[in-house]
């Protein structure tokens, strides 16, 4: 064992013991404790731990017992002459917080809560922007996609053959890949599950540098039209499907129906960008016309190059699809930041409450500032002694800076714990809405910045004190008396915090009032279709065991009807993508369209829905019908819904759709009449526009994955498993999966905003009551310190209200200020969240009254009670109070 | 000095004294092992000890240091005071222990 003689933990601790012990005996007791730790180091840590724990409580009972022998108040000579030695310091900071618990535990709590408040913000943020994703090199992996802004699309998804002639002729990434997320049904003996899933091309295990646990990845041959069934399985999948067998490579797995020949096994940091549990090769063949759009990309940059020259290098190996099939640039590839692209949802969320918790840490700096120079400004007499005594003033300042340390210190450790708490518990929360590879946990970014919050705080609270503490001269300190007010320059400075305090009170609280208020418009918005008594569930068809289209149709015929029989049902339908669900979308020639102003060519979102859907999605009917049973079936004309948007756009605002036609682009493309013109829903979420939309008859164009929507008359959950078994029972080998009510939808699609706006007006509701707290600290003090005078102002005849207004004026003035220029700030500041304010304006009036109200309001009554206190109290006894 | 009892920590210090002159090291691994490791001295509590018991003369600081040890180390030594309040000590605890074992009657089977 090697045998450290000097550890520098124990040797600081040691700084703690009575001098006298250290003084002789520093060496031989590190020695022995080095022995203690060898002992312990052979039993284990925790057994090192321990030692630690007695190592420390061993010193510190020391410690204390010698103050025991010594008595409390030790003459401030010796104190003195121990002048420059910071133990001695520490000892006095925590002697002298010891004796006034109830203003060390405010302050205390008052930081634990600033501090706490930022560390869970931080690891928040550190875990979404900063903390660097599982891969190898992370900043030289960006995002790929294609932009059609004519279509009014921001992001389009990556065509095949686009990628193909970019993969050719690139030459600034080491390479690129697609992946398309999608679910699979995985079916066994056990019976069936949906899985997520990813089609990729080749190359993405290498674009991430991922390296299999067990067998390989796919080589350039399986990811071809054709190519050999294969599949590639996340660790996760691995251990619960194949129990972590290591001879899994070889096995086979049924995937929609088809068997597929595990190849690989690839640890969980690859189940990129989300819960993906197995990859497929993509197997594209570029040589195939009318490709859809809607892989995303990823690119690993050669080393030293910028997203933004890799940009330009995929706009050049683009410029050859341009000149053959696209000369108008309707798409074109952009890259960027991988990071950027996962954390565009967070951003604003982010920087608002990281901006909202720095100011409340403010305020509860102030709060503290205030209570330690009021207790500085009572120890003036004191500090005047010592310094009548000799003491330097940098000593005093030093002394008073290290107190604050002791107080930051305690108060950051309980603000770190209570702030990984709540980090956690944010988490829990909003499980859905932070992405899969964020993580959250405590590192030494969170640490750093912890700590440098702390030293922060020092700063911040610990310059007023000690520098009033110590000014002044020593004449009138010594002189001076409780009953007397104290120096005029600390007042003004404690009134200065407090209107510091409600300053960033205001802005706070003006910015938690809008998106409270936005939040509440959003959640009041119409979604154009009835939330209440809807379930939703997804039943996949494998194509394996059904691969002709009639076969869908009857299948889902069967299962419609069953659905419709169950008791409590009323009314049910089949519908691709249901609303807050996914999007595709297509383009149509329409007849009669008039030019769009701006020469956009509006993508329409594109949906299938059987006869009924409309019915249990209780959609509002504008004119025409909804589709009925025979709609798309037999030799019937083709028929198609759309929404009013498509109205407004294709035929101007007060045109009438119904009799009108459109076709798909193509040359032997049919026309198709508009039977009904629906209400707009809100698919894309409650604030998202809305855009042009059709639907289709599902027996015109059957699809294999489709949702149902129920409507019931009972609790809608209620009859969820009713329907998964009935599912179960038409065929074994097909999952349920997707099952929700819609108002979850709507909750979850909201999940975000509310979380983001609840964080605020929690942080905002803190900052008021640090506010309010550190105003009644600071008027209670003042008044204190003037009970004298308001005594004799009362022996000599003054009423309770000249009183009232002369002590609880100030404070009201000062509040005042305090509140104005924080309504001034919040103007500019909540201008910044205008993009998060769905239309509430950002010097919204209701919101300014009802803040200003509040807050003055509340510091009246701060103000005034202990006013009204002092007005009471029976003139001759406060005379008396010395 | 006659208090009531001896703490715990003065009276294996002393009892390691009364064999030989150590230093603190020394009595502190002699106190585990004379305690059957019950009883471990912490620095701050061996060396607070040692030197309230130098301050009531019943150890001694050995001015010369045995040569073959480093020389930092500080050599304790056992007065005859200390001896005399040992002795007192052990006669106390016996009489307490005699008194304990009168009261608490040892289990049926278990020898005396």
């Amino acid at each position: 064992m090697s045998a450290r003689r000097h550890h520098p933990l124990y040797r600081a601790l040691l700084r703690l013991a009575p001098a006298p012990l250290r003084d002789t005996h520093a060496n031989e007791m590190e020695a022995l404790f080095a022995e203690r730790l060898d002992e312990a180091r052979r039993i284990g840590p925790s057994a090192v731990a321990r030692t630690w724990m007695h190592g420390a409580s061993d010193v510190l009972h020391a410690r204390a017992a010698s103050w025991a022998r010594r008595g409390t108040p030790l003459t401030i000579a010796i104190e003195e002459r121990n002048a420059l030695m910071v133990g001695s310091d520490f000892r006095y900071a925590l002697r002298s917080l010891g004796r006034q618990k109830s203003a060390t535990a405010l302050v205390i709590c008052m930081l634990s809560l600033g501090i706490a408040a930022n560390v869970a913000v931080f690891s928040l943020v550190n875990g979404l922007f900063l903390r660097p994703f599982p891969f190898a090199h992370p900043d030289r992996l960006v995002y790929i996609n294609e932009t059609a802004p004519k279509w009014n699309l921001e992001i389009v998804g990556i065509n095949y053959p686009d990628f193909v002639r970019w993969r050719e002729q690139q030459k600034l990434f080491e390479s690129i890949a697609l992946y398309s997320t999608d679910s699979f049904n995985l079916s066994d003996a056990n019976g069936a599950e949906r899985v997520r899933g990813a089609q990729v091309t080749w190359e993405f295990p290498r674009v991430l540098g991922v390296q299999p646990i067990l067998g390989r990845c796919f080589t350039a041959d399986e990811d071809k039209p054709k190519g050999p069934p294969v599949v590639v399985i996340g660790e996760a999948l691995w251990k619960e499907r194949f129990a972590g067998d290591r001879n899994v490579v070889g096995k086979t797995l049924r995937l929609d129906g088809a068997s597929r020949t595990i190849v690989g096994v690839v640890p969980s940091t690859a189940s990129f960008p989300d819960d993906v549990r197995l990859w497929v090769p993509m197997a594209g063949d570029p040589n195939q016309p009318y490709q859809s759009y809607g892989a995303d990309g990823i690119g690993r940059l050669k080393p030293g190059v910028t997203a933004g020259d890799a940009d330009k290098d995929l706009q050049r190996s683009h410029q050859s699809i341009w000149d053959k099939s696209d000369r108008d640039h309707t798409v074109s590839p952009f890259v960027k930041p991988l990071r950027e692209q996962f954390v565009r949802d967070y951003r604003t969320a982010a920087s608002t409450v990281t901006g909202a918790v720095a100011m409340l840490l403010l305020i509860a700096c102030a709060n503290v500032a205030a209570v330690m120079l009021a207790r500085a400004l009572a120890r003036r007499k004191e500090m005047g002694i010592r310094l009548a005594l000799g003491s330097s003033r940098l000593r005093l300042m030093q002394q008073l800076l290290i107190e604050n340390l002791v107080l930051a210190a305690i108060g950051g450790v309980i603000g770190l714990v209570a702030g990984q708490w709540a980090t956690g518990a944010l988490v829990r929360m909003i499980p859905d809405e932070l992405p899969r590879w964020a993580a959250f946990q405590i590192d030494a970014r969170v640490m750093v910045f912890s700590l440098a919050v702390v030293v922060f705080t020092v700063l911040l609270f610990g310059w007023a004190p000690a520098l009033h503490a110590v000014g002044g001269d020593v004449r009138s300190a010594v002189h001076a008396t409780n009953g007397s007010t104290g120096a005029p320059r600390g007042r003004r400075t404690l009134w200065f915090l407090v209107a510091g305090e409600f300053a960033l009170a205001a802005m706070l609280l003006v910015c938690g009032t809008l998106l409270i208020k936005a939040f509440d418009r959003v959640r009041h918005v119409d979604p154009g279709f009835r939330a209440d008594h809807v379930l939703t569930f997804s039943v996949p068809i494998s194509e394996a065991t059904r691969p002709r289209q009639e076969q869908w149709v009857a299948f889902w015929d069967q299962l419609l009807e069953r659905t419709r029989a169950v008791p409590g049902v009323d009314a049910a339908g089949l519908i691709t993508c249901p609303p807050l669900g996914c999007h595709w979308g297509n383009f149509y020639d329409v007849d009669g369209a008039i030019p769009s102003p701006d020469g956009k060519d509006p993508v329409v979102l594109t949906r299938v829905a059987s006869a009924g859907y409309f019915e249990a999605m209780g959609l509002r009917l504008r004119s025409g019908r909804f589709l009925q049973e025979a709609d798309g079936r037999d030799k019937n004309p083709p028929v198609v819904i759309v929404n009013e948007s498509f109205v407004r756009t294709f035929w101007g605002a007060n045109a009438s759709g119904v009799g009108r036609r459109i076709k798909f682009r193509g040359k032997d493309a049919k026309w198709m009449t508009v039977v009904g013109v629906v209400g707009d829903v809100k698919h894309y979420g409650l604030e998202r526009p809305m855009r042009p939309g059709l639907y289709f008859p599902l027996p015109a164009i059957p699809r294999s994955t489709l949702t149902m929507a129920v409507h019931t008359t009972v609790d809608p959950q209620s009859i969820a498993a009713t329907m998964r078994e009935m599912v179960r029972q038409l065929d074994p080998e097909l999952p349920v999966f997707g099952v929700r009510t819609m108002e979850e939808s709507l909750r979850r699609s909201l999940a975000l905003r509310a979380a983001f706006s609840w964080m605020l007006a929690v942080f905002a509701f803190l900052a008021f009551v640090l506010a309010i707290g550190g105003a009644y600290g600071v008027a209670t003090y003042l008044v204190t310190q003037r009970t004298r005078e308001i005594g004799i102002r009362v022996a000599l005849g003054a009423r309770t209200e000249d009183i009232l207004k002369n002590v609880a004026g100030r404070g009201l003035s000062v509040v005042g200020a305090g509140v104005a220029c924080g309504i001034i700030g919040s103007l500019g500041v909540a201008r910044l969240l205008a993009d998060a304010l769905f239309g509430v304006s950002p010097a919204d009036v209701t919101v300014l009254a009802f803040v200003t109200a509040v807050l003055v309001g509340t510091a009246l009554m701060a103000n005034g009670l202990p006013a009204r206190r002092a007005a009471r109290i029976d003139p001759m006894r406060s005379l008396r109070t010395e | 000095m006659a208090d009531a009892a001896l703490k715990a920590s003065h009276f294996y210090i002393l009892l390691a004294l009364s064999v030989e002159d150590r230093h603190g090291l020394a009595i502190a691994r002699d106190v585990q092992a004379l305690s059957d490791g019950r009883v471990r001295l912490w620095p701050a509590t061996l060396y607070g000890s040692l030197e309230e018991l130098r301050d009531r003369r019943w150890i001694e600081e050995l001015s010369e240091h045995p040569a073959d040890e480093s020389e930092r180390r500080r050599y304790y030594r056992l007065t005859r005071a200390g001896r005399h309040a040992l002795a007192a000590e052990a006669e106390h605890m016996s009489h307490v222990a005699r008194l304990a074992r009168s009261r608490v009657r040892p289990r049926s089977g278990e020898a005396r």
